[in-house]
């Protein structure tokens, strides 16, 4: 909760620092196009900036900066369907494709990495968000009050997550 | 988490351990941004006031130039049915910064939300964008007609033709604009449905 400017500046530093490098797995995750990405986490730092007045505390300051981040990002989802035809499919809908011997040299990791975003590109909104909680570490309870689903939703979700994950990447563990 | 495996930590430690390219937007830079960012929302309102007024200046030189009342009272109508289409463009239009409170409101609450907003512009299109110039257009067609005797005399090649190129323009906006609406509601359906299971 900002007292005045110099505790906003102080306080939008500090979620830049923690959270900055999130921010940008999450435009990542919203929009593939580099130029426009860069748009779209400039969008997001200004709404976190207009909006941290309204800080309360009422969640976590991490569930508050993912709301933010996820609602300016499905907007920004919102904008593109209307301009380009997309189809998005839920978690249950991902199809399971063969998995392809992975080396952990640095390209494939990097291809593990793209495989991830191509995967939750696929996903629906609500899909996607808790896709990205789970991968950037956050439990279900605090993925429930981001999302707005039960925590026993998230729960189910996160469980075909990491099916889908297990299946997709099962030789990377076996190696 | 109990069932949380070597792979599953694998997958959560390659994702955040990927390369990022780091903000580099300082405080002072946000702030430019963020005045950008309203001043465009400001010229963007602006463009459309410009537009309106346009056709409002258009329409008052035909009021004024007018000799007949019944086409001054069509050229009226027109300009009183543009105000309420600008101002409700203006007010309650898709062109409005992000709320301060989207922080405060879960993702479906907020997504559903502006679905709602959006599905209720497009699905009211005919109340507040076609309803407000029928008056003035009936008006004008009516004053055209009377103006040319010829018109009302033999209504089914002018008039009613003319009427009904209108009715069908305006059925074809709702219509598409409903279609489109249909879309959004599939969407808060969607939402719902998830919410009804969690």
């Amino acid at each position: 909760m900002p007292r005045n400017g110099q505790d906003k500046e102080v306080q939008f530093g500090e979620i830049a620092a923690a959270y900055g490098a999130a921010l940008e797995r999450l435009v990542r995750v919203y929009e593939a196009d580099a130029e426009t990405r860069r748009d779209l986490l400039q969008e997001i730092l200004i709404a976190l900036w207009r909006s941290l007045d309204r800080f309360d505390g009422r969640c976590s300051l991490r569930n508050w900066v993912y709301r933010i981040a996820h609602n300016v990002a499905a907007s920004h989802v919102t904008r593109q369907i209307r301009r380009k035809k997309q189809l998005f499919v839920g978690l249950d809908e991902l199809p399971d494709p063969p998995n392809e011997p992975q080396s952990f040299s640095e390209q494939a990791k990097r291809d593990e990495i793209d495989t991830m975003y191509e995967l939750i590109a696929q996903l629906k909104p609500l899909d996607r968000q808790v896709m990205l909680a789970y991968l950037e570490g956050v439990d279900a309870a605090s993925t429930a009050e981001i999302t707005g689903l039960s925590a026993g939703s998230v729960a189910t979700k996160i469980h075909r997550i990491k099916q889908i994950l297990r299946n997709r990447f099962q030789e990377g563990e076996s190696r | 988490m109990s069932d949380e495996s070597s792979q599953d930590r694998r997958m959560k430690e390659l994702w955040q351990s990927q390369p990022t390219e780091g903000i580099s937007m300082s405080i002072d830079q946000i702030r430019l941004s963020a005045g950008k960012f309203e001043r465009r929302i400001h010229r963007r309102n602006l463009r459309e006031y410009l537009a309106a007024a346009v056709a409002i200046a258009f329409f008052s030189f035909e009021f004024w130039r007018a000799g007949d009342l019944v086409v001054r009272i069509g050229f009226g109508l027109l300009i009183a049915g543009l105000f309420y289409l600008i101002w409700h463009m203006l007010s309650k239009g898709s062109s409005q910064p992000l709320p301060q409170d989207a922080g405060l409101s879960s993702c479906i609450e907020f997504q559903r939300r502006q679905l709602g907003h959006q599905r209720d512009l497009l699905r009211s299109v005919w109340l507040w964008y076609l309803a407000p110039l029928l008056p003035g257009m009936a008006v004008l067609l009516f004053a055209f007609g009377h103006a040319n005797p010829g018109h009302l005399q033999h209504p089914a090649f002018v008039v009613v033709p003319e009427a009904m190129f209108f009715g069908a323009v305006c059925i074809a906006i709702a219509l598409l604009n409903d279609r489109a609406a249909d879309k959004l509601q599939r969407q808060i359906d969607e939402l719902d449905n998830e919410l009804r299971k969690s």
